[in-house]
C-alpha cells in the first residue's frame, strides 16, 4: 500500500503560479534529481499543458526532462504529465492534481497530493483525504514550506 | 599609441572617429584581454555573443600593437568584409598607417603560365569555356592584382578557372618562366611585408600544414595569430593535417601530359598512351561506386576484392606514367612538374590504401564524376599544441559559438590548448524581451518516418503569422524538399529554396520580396546576417546531430569508445550544440530585433541532454504553446513595433 503525503498550501499562488502546480513542479524537479520517475496526474489536458509549460520554463540549471501523454520517446521520460490514468502505469510515484481521487494500482508506492488554500478546492482535498484513508493508505500531512527544506536532503 | 582601454572609452578615439559608436563593457573587456594576450604572447579563447562587436575588439588591439598580425576568418566573403568594410573604419579612427593586406588562396589568382599554356590550344575547350578564356585574356592585360574576383562578369564556378589558375599540383614554383611576374608570388611578398594580413582558415592551415609550399610561408613571420569564426577551425585543421587524393587530380595529370604531348613533345606518343591509361583507371575506380554522390568508409571498401583489383590497376597505371615520365625528364618544365606530382601521388596512394595505420580515419567521398580518398587524423590536439607552443607567440581564437554548457573544454580539448586563457562574453541583447523559443507539443518523434506533414502544419501557422519573412532551416535535404513541395501548394509567399541559385542571390531575392520564406540546410545555419523585421521567425526541423554515417565522425566515435569515453556526450552533443547555437543565432542580430525561434524537436524537452542545449542557448523566453509564438509574431505586425524594427536591411552573405 502506498504512502500518501498531503502538502498544506497557505497561499493560492506561488510566484504568480497556481500553488498546487508550482509545488508539483518543485516535487517533480526534486524527484528527477533523485532519479525517481513520476507521473503527474492532471484534471484536464489544459491543466496538463499548463504543467508542461511550467516545467519547460524552469531555469536551464533546474531542467526537468518530461513529456505529455501523446508525445515523447517510447520508453517515456522521467516525468510524465497526463490527464487520464494510463492503462499501464510504470511510475512508482504519482503527483496528483486531479479533483477526484484516482484509483491507482498497487505498484504505486508514493502519492503526493495537495490541500489548496482556496475553500472549494480545500473541500475536495478533504474528500480525497477521506477516500485515501478509507482505502487504507498511510497518510501524512506536511506544510508546503517543508518541501524547500527537504530540497537538499533525501527526505521527501 | 594610447592604451586600448582609452581607445574604447567614452571620449576615446572610437567615440570620436566612428559614427554611432557607443562604448560597451563586454566589447572593451574583450579588447583589453586581447591586448593583454598580445603583450603576454598568450593563448586566448573568447566566445563573444552576437552583438558584442568582436571584430573591433580584436582589430583595435592588433593594430594598436607593434606586432605583425595574421587575421584569419571563415570564408573569402568574410575576409573581404573585414578588409574592405571594418578595417578602413578602424584604421581611420586610430589614424593608423599600418600596412594591411588581403591575401586569398592560390585558386583566386591568375596564373600567367597556365594562361599562356592554354592560349594557343583551343581544341580542348567547349565553346562557352573559350568565350570565358577570351574574357580572361582581355582582363589579364589590365589587372594589377591578378585577383580573379575583379572579373565580375565571370561566374564563381566558371569552367575556365582551373585552366587559368594554378594548383599546388601543377604550379612550377621557382622553375616557372613567369615566376617574376607571378601574381601569387607578388601577393605573398606583399603579405610578408605587411603589418596585418587578412587570410581565411583554409589558406592558413594549408600554409601551416605545409600543403602549399614554394613561396615562403607566412606564419613564421607573425607575432600574433587571430582567428575569427574559430568554431570552424577543428574541422578545417583536421582536413589539412590529413591527406587526400582524387581521381580528378590523376585525370588532370593525364590532361597535362596530353597538352605537353600535343603542343611540345610531339614525338612522345607514350605520354598520351600512359595518360589515357591513368585517366581510364581513375574513372573506373569511380565507377565502382553508386552514381549518387556519397561518403563512405574507405577502409571497409578496401576489403572488397573488386575495389582492391581496381586499386591495383590504378597503381599499375601510375607506375607506367612514372616510367614514361622518367624517360622524358628534363625535356619540359611542365612535364617535370607532372613527374613530381606522380611521385607524390604514388606515395599518397600507398598511404591511402594502408589499412594498418592507427589514429586515422580512411574515408572516401564521391561527386557525380569523381572520387576523393581521404586520410584524416582522429585528433589534431597534439600536433596543433606543438605548433602553438613554439615559437612563443599570441594565439587568439574567437567566435560567437565556442562554449558548450558554459565551458570551453570541447574547443580547447580538440585543439590541444591546455594553457589557453578563456573568456565568455554574453550578448548585450535582451533575449527574454526580444525572443521567444517554442518547442511545439505532440510532434512526432524526430526519428519517426513521416514528420513532414507535422512540420508543414507548424510552418504554415508561423508563415501566416509572420507574413513570410522567415527562415526554415533543415538538417536534411530530403525534409527540405518535402516541406518545400508541400508549401508550394499552400502559400502564395515567394518560396526560396537552397540550391536553386547561389546563396547570395537567394538572400537578395528573399530581402527584396519582403514576404519571402527561405528554406535552407547547413549553408544557411551560419554566416547569414538579416536584421530587423526582414527576419522575424526561424524554424529548425531537428536538433543538428551530425549524421552518424559520416565516416570521419564514425571513426572518431569508435576511437572514443575504444578509449573508454562516451562519444555521445563528448563528441556528438557538443557538436550539435555548436551547430544549434549557430542556427539560432540567425534570429536576433541587433538590439531592436525581435522574433520567434521554433525548434521542432521534442528531445529538447524530453531528454536529459536537453539541459545542455538550453544552457548553451541565449536566455530566450520559453513556451511550448505554438499559439504563443503565433501571437508574438502577430504583435510584431502592429504598426508601432513595425516602426521600431524598421531597419536598413543589412546583408552579410558568406560563401567559401
Amino acid at each position: 500500500m502506498a504512502d500518501v503525503t498531503f502538502y498544506l498550501l497557505e497561499q493560492e499562488e506561488l510566484d504568480h503560479k497556481p500553488a498546487p502546480q508550482a509545488l508539483a513542479c518543485q516535487l517533480a524537479a526534486s524527484l528527477y534529481r533523485q532519479k525517481q520517475a513520476c507521473l503527474i496526474l492532471c484534471d484536464s489536458q489544459q491543466q496538463a499543458e499548463q504543467m508542461d509549460e511550467l516545467l519547460w520554463q524552469l531555469p536551464a540549471n533546474a531542467f526537468v526532462p518530461h513529456n505529455l501523454s501523446g508525445e515523447g520517446p517510447p520508453r517515456g521520460t522521467p516525468v510524465q504529465i497526463s490527464w487520464e490514468l494510463p492503462q499501464r502505469l510504470s511510475q512508482p510515484v504519482v503527483i496528483n492534481l486531479q479533483t477526484q481521487c484516482p484509483s491507482l494500482p498497487g505498484s504505486v508506492r508514493q502519492i503526493y497530493d495537495f490541500v489548496p488554500a482556496e475553500e472549494t478546492q480545500k473541500q475536495h482535498a478533504r474528500d480525497r483525504y477521506k477516500h485515501y484513508r478509507a482505502a487504507g493508505y498511510q497518510l501524512d500531512t506536511r506544510p508546503a514550506s517543508s518541501l524547500d527544506e527537504s530540497e537538499h536532503g533525501k527526505d521527501l | 599609441m594610447p592604451s586600448v582601454k582609452t581607445i574604447f572609452a567614452r571620449d576615446g578615439a572610437l567615440s570620436q572617429g566612428v559614427q554611432g559608436f557607443i562604448p560597451r563593457a563586454a566589447q572593451t573587456e574583450m579588447a583589453v584581454s586581447v591586448e593583454k594576450a598580445i603583450n603576454d604572447k598568450a593563448q586566448l579563447v573568447v566566445e563573444a555573443g552576437t552583438g558584442t562587436g568582436k571584430t573591433f575588439a580584436y582589430l583595435i588591439p592588433a593594430l594598436a600593437s607593434d606586432k605583425k598580425v595574421i587575421v584569419s576568418t571563415g570564408t573569402k566573403n568574410l575576409q573581404e568584409q573585414l578588409f574592405h568594410r571594418d578595417l578602413p573604419i578602424v584604421k581611420q579612427a586610430l589614424g593608423s598607417t599600418k600596412k594591411t593586406v588581403l591575401l586569398k588562396g592560390r585558386a583566386n589568382y591568375l596564373c600567367l603560365h597556365r594562361l599562356a599554356q592554354h592560349g594557343g590550344n583551343s581544341t580542348l575547350f567547349e565553346k562557352q569555356t573559350l568565350h570565358q578564356l577570351s574574357q580572361v585574356r582581355e582582363w589579364a592585360n589590365s589587372t594589377k592584382s591578378g585577383d580573379m574576383g575583379e572579373l565580375k562578369s565571370l561566374p564563381e564556378d566558371a569552367k575556365v578557372l582551373p585552366f587559368v589558375t594554378s594548383t599546388v599540383d601543377n604550379c612550377l614554383g621557382k622553375d616557372c618562366p613567369d615566376y617574376d611576374d607571378c601574381y601569387l608570388v607578388r601577393a605573398r611578398r606583399k603579405a610578408l611585408d605587411a603589418d596585418m594580413v587578412v587570410v581565411n582558415h583554409h589558406l592558413f592551415f594549408a600554409d601551416m600544414a605545409l600543403k602549399d609550399t614554394g613561396f615562403g610561408e607566412l606564419i613564421p613571420e607573425a607575432d600574433v595569430v587571430l582567428f575569427d569564426e574559430a568554431h570552424q577551425i577543428p574541422d578545417i585543421a583536421s582536413e589539412y593535417f590529413g591527406e587526400a587524393l582524387s581521381s580528378r587530380q590523376l585525370a588532370e595529370m593525364g590532361s597535362d601530359m596530353e597538352v605537353v604531348y600535343r603542343t611540345k613533345l610531339k614525338d612522345a606518343g607514350q605520354l598520351s598512351k600512359a595518360a589515357e591509361k591513368l585517366r581510364a583507371s581513375a574513372m573506373d575506380l569511380r565507377l565502382q561506386f553508386p552514381q549518387q554522390p556519397q561518403k563512405g568508409n574507405w577502409q571497409l571498401a578496401l576489403d572488397k576484392q573488386v575495389i582492391r583489383n581496381q586499386i591495383d590497376r590504378l597503381t599499375d597505371a601510375l607506375e607506367l606514367v612514372y616510367e614514361v615520365l622518367k624517360v622524358h625528364l628534363g625535356r619540359d618544365k611542365d612535364l617535370d612538374s607532372v613527374y613530381e606530382r606522380c611521385v607524390q601521388a604514388r606515395a599518397r596512394l600507398s598511404r591511402l590504401t594502408d589499412t594498418e595505420k592507427q589514429g586515422v580515419s580512411l574515408w572516401y567521398e564521391t561527386t557525380p564524376k569523381h572520387i576523393i580518398l581521404h586520410l584524416t587524423p582522429l585528433s589534431i590536439a597534439k600536433r596543433f599544441a606543438e605548433y602553438v607552443e613554439t615559437p612563443k607567440r599570441s594565439w587568439i581564437f574567437t567566435s560567437a559559438t565556442l562554449m558548450v554548457d558554459g565551458g570551453f573544454e570541447h574547443f580547447t580539448g580538440q585543439m590541444g590548448l591546455k594553457q589557453a586563457r578563456t573568456l565568455g562574453l554574453e550578448s548585450p541583447f535582451d533575449y527574454p524581451e526580444q525572443a521567444l523559443l517554442c518547442v511545439p507539443r505532440y510532434l512526432p518523434e524526430p526519428t519517426a518516418k513521416d514528420r513532414s506533414s507535422a512540420l508543414v502544419k507548424v510552418s504554415l501557422e508561423l508563415i501566416r503569422a509572420s507574413k513570410g519573412r522567415c527562415f526554415l532551416l533543415f538538417t536534411s535535404h530530403y525534409m527540405l524538399r518535402q516541406v518545400a513541395q508541400a508549401l508550394e501548394e499552400l502559400i502564395t509567399n515567394p518560396i526560396l529554396v537552397q540550391g536553386t541559385t547561389s546563396k547570395g542571390a537567394l538572400l537578395e531575392e528573399y530581402l527584396s520580396s519582403g514576404n519571402g520564406v527561405l528554406l535552407g540546410t547547413s549553408a544557411f545555419w551560419e554566416g547569414v546576417d538579416v536584421r530587423g523585421s526582414d527576419l522575424t521567425c526561424v524554424l529548425i526541423d531537428k536538433l543538428p546531430f551530425a549524421a552518424p554515417d559520416d565516416p570521419l565522425l564514425e571513426a572518431k566515435i569508435a576511437d572514443c569508445k575504444k578509449h573508454g569515453g562516451n562519444p555521445f556526450a563528448q563528441i556528438q552533443i557538443p557538436r550539435a550544440v555548436i551547430a544549434l547555437k549557430q542556427g539560432a543565432g540567425r534570429l536576433i542580430r541587433d538590439t531592436s530585433d525581435k522574433g520567434v525561434l521554433v525548434i521542432c524537436d521534442n528531445r529538447l524537452v524530453t531528454r536529459d541532454y536537453g539541459r545542455i542545449f538550453l544552457a548553451s542557448l541565449p536566455a530566450m523566453q520559453r513556451t511550448r504553446t505554438l499559439d504563443n509564438a503565433v501571437m508574438f509574431l502577430q504583435q510584431l505586425q502592429s504598426p508601432h513595433t513595425e516602426q521600431q524594427c524598421a531597419h536598413e536591411p543589412e546583408l552579410k552573405e558568406t560563401e567559401v
